[in-house]
């Protein structure tokens, strides 16, 4: 178990600067996620701390110790790969005990580990079987166990969960789940599902073109997003963003609904998550939705609908039953659910 | 089976085989027929009449077997040093970093467009100045150093499509380049090595040219075939018998290595695909 410092950390390609000046602390034992759009450079930062990729600029410190030059074994890292990457040559034995057989380990001593490790996913019926011959979720699972049967210091995934299908996908969060509050060890995480990170973090890193926008437990970056890009990218569906603009003490929707508030004069978004909606009259303002599509997903129904300034919305109304497409109805908006930002996306707090 | 074979397609095939197999036949016949019958055209069946005396008197009079042992051995070893070192070279300028790495490749492929008999002079006259000729090293190193060129482009175009993520994984997992290549690389290239080797040994065993120049005292087959033929006598009979056992080793080598030509690309990450 060790703590995960990144200081000023860069990383270019020639001209181009994937990353830049990124400053992080990974606490120990800590479950950390990346998570951001493609290209957003979350996987590059994951294989700079693995040693697969060199560090431009800046200093990497695993358990306080320099690691900018270290070999993977020597940072004590393990990683799983998104597409599992195990050895097809060599059976699922072979595979998990690699590692151990590089590092020099006895064949008893292997063959112990590989057995615990084995025990731990659950995969002993499995273990003279070729990678060829196991099921998606089975090769992750021994992609898993190659990882944790090196007793890493810090567990790396990249993305593990996205060539699976969705069922098996919710399974094995909870076994990752599980086995971080088994094993204790640090672990970071990449993926660009939001769910995936708002369910497994302690910590969540919201990434943008090299930059880190975010970072913070998920509750912080749910209640209390920085800026409108985290405030888009965290909660599902996503939060609505309704044109408005303050005048007088007064903000005003584009749609008509309008309450007090004070923030400078000028053009404001308001952020609103589908699941704050409430009844109408219960707000301090309402809105009119036509319906277009109604999702009933059973527990809850999403409302997807046009305001009367065209905007669309997602709204979640959970207790209201019998909506159809075509109908016109009001949702009511509580301002201190609403969040305010700018139009270039910064957040405006003091409501 | 997708859809049947058009006719015409046997028989074109059936035409093609026939025309291929009419040479091999006429020198089996050959063997085995008295020289005064044959003298007009192995066809002829005026006169027909079988002898082994050509499969026993050539051994005796052309040594033969010494130079079947010998054709062998040069193409083992020509062959393991070419199934050795091009993936190694292969593996080396596709995944490690050095410098120079590009130019050198390009020089090292550029052998490619070198015809042989450009090299045999200078290669005679160095040859003769390190007293290498009539040492089978005079063969060997060029055998080797010129099968590089197509040896290691074939491997590294092999290795274009090897994953990357398994180089990654065994860097994770503990190994050096070394180790990488012997514990990851090598086991999942075992078709582009066979292939390679496969060729190479075509190649070595039907070698005429260098031998011929560099090697004196021993001889394989292929030269040995050319001193098959006597001043005075065409010794065709002796000759079909020298041709058949020439051939009939590179042809066993690729009926039984035939399939790792068809054979593709066996690495699999285990992903799903």
């Amino acid at each position: 178990m060790a703590n995960v410092v990144l200081s000023n950390v860069s990383k270019s390609y020639g001209n181009l600067e994937v990353i830049e000046g990124l400053n992080l602390a990974i606490k120990d034992g800590s479950f950390t996620v990346f998570v951001g759009p493609s290209g957003c450079g979350k996987s590059t930062l994951l294989r700079m701390i693995a040693g697969l990729e060199p560090i431009t600029k800046g200093t990497l410190e695993i358990d306080g110790k320099p690691m900018n030059e270290a070999d993977p074994i020597e940072r004590g890292v393990a990683m799983v790969f998104q597409n599992y990457a195990l050895y097809p040559h060599m059976s699922v034995e072979q595979n998990i005990g690699f590692s151990l057989r590089m590092a020099g380990l006895s064949k008893e001593d292997i063959a112990a580990r590989v057995a615990v490790a084995a025990q731990t996913l659950q995969i002993e019926p499995l273990l003279k079987r070729k990678p060829g011959q196991l099921s998606g979720g089975q090769r992750q699972r021994v992609a898993i166990g190659r990882a944790i049967v090196r007793d890493p210091e810090v567990f790396l995934f990249d993305e593990p969960l996205s060539n699976l299908d969705a069922e098996l996908r919710v399974s094995m969060r909870v076994e990752i789940a599980k086995l971080h509050n088994t094993l204790g060890s640090t672990m970071i995480y990449v993926t660009h599902d939001q769910t995936e990170a708002m369910t497994l973090a302690d910590k969540i890193v919201v990434m943008r073109a090299g930059k880190i926008e975010q970072a913070g437990t998920p509750e912080e970056l749910y209640d209390n997003p920085d800026n409108l890009f985290v405030a888009g990218f965290i909660g599902s569906p996503r939060m609505n963003f309704l044109r408005g603009a303050f005048g007088g003490g007064r903000l005003r929707l584009e749609t008509g609904a309008e309450w007090a508030g004070a923030v400078p004069d000028g053009a404001v978004l308001v952020g609103v998550r589908p699941e704050h909606f409430v009844e109408p009259g219960h707000g301090a303002a309402d809105v009119s939705v036509k319906v277009d599509v109604v999702e009933n997903l059973g527990g809850t129904r999403f409302v997807y609908g046009t305001l009367g300034s065209g905007e669309s919305v997602v709204v979640e109304a959970r207790e209201r039953g019998g909506i159809r497409a075509g109908d016109q109805i009001s949702f009511g908006i509580k301002p201190e659910r609403a969040m305010l930002f700018s139009p270039s996306g910064t957040r405006l707090r003091n409501l | 089976m997708i859809g049947r074979i058009p006719w015409w397609t046997v028989v074109v095939v059936g035409v093609i085989a026939t025309i291929w197999v009419i040479p091999v036949l006429g020198i089996v016949i050959t063997s085995i027929r008295p020289p005064s019958e044959v003298a007009l055209g192995w066809w002829r069946i005026d006169n027909v009449s079988f002898t082994l005396s050509a499969w026993i008197r050539v051994w005796s009079e052309y040594p033969l077997a010494q130079a079947f042992w010998f054709t062998g051995m040069l193409a083992a070893i020509a062959t393991l040093g070419t199934m050795l070192f091009a993936p190694v070279a292969a593996y080396a300028f596709h995944f490690l970093k050095f410098r120079f790495r590009r130019v050198l490749l390009i020089i090292i492929i550029n052998a490619f467009v070198l015809p042989q008999q450009v090299v045999v002079i200078p290669l005679f006259i160095l040859w003769r100045d390190l007293k290498l000729i009539d040492n089978i090293a005079a063969v060997l190193i060029p055998y080797i150093g010129l099968s590089f060129a197509w040896s290691i482009f074939l491997v590294k175009n092999f290795l274009e499509d090897f994953p990357k993520e398994l180089i990654e994984a065994a860097k994770i997992d503990g190994c050096g380049p070394i180790s990488t290549l012997r514990h990851v690389v090598l086991p999942n290239a075992t078709s582009p090595i066979y292939a390679v080797g496969v060729l190479q040994f075509l190649w070595t065993w039907n070698a005429l040219l260098l031998p011929m120049l560099y090697l004196r005292s021993m001889q394989p087959l292929p030269v040995l075939l050319t001193k098959v033929a006597g001043t005075y006598e065409s010794n065709w009979d002796l000759r079909s018998v020298a041709a058949i056992v020439t051939t009939i080793v590179p042809l066993i080598v690729f009926v039984v290595f035939q399939r790792q030509f068809a054979a593709g690309s066996q690495t699999r990450t285990g992903a799903k695909e």
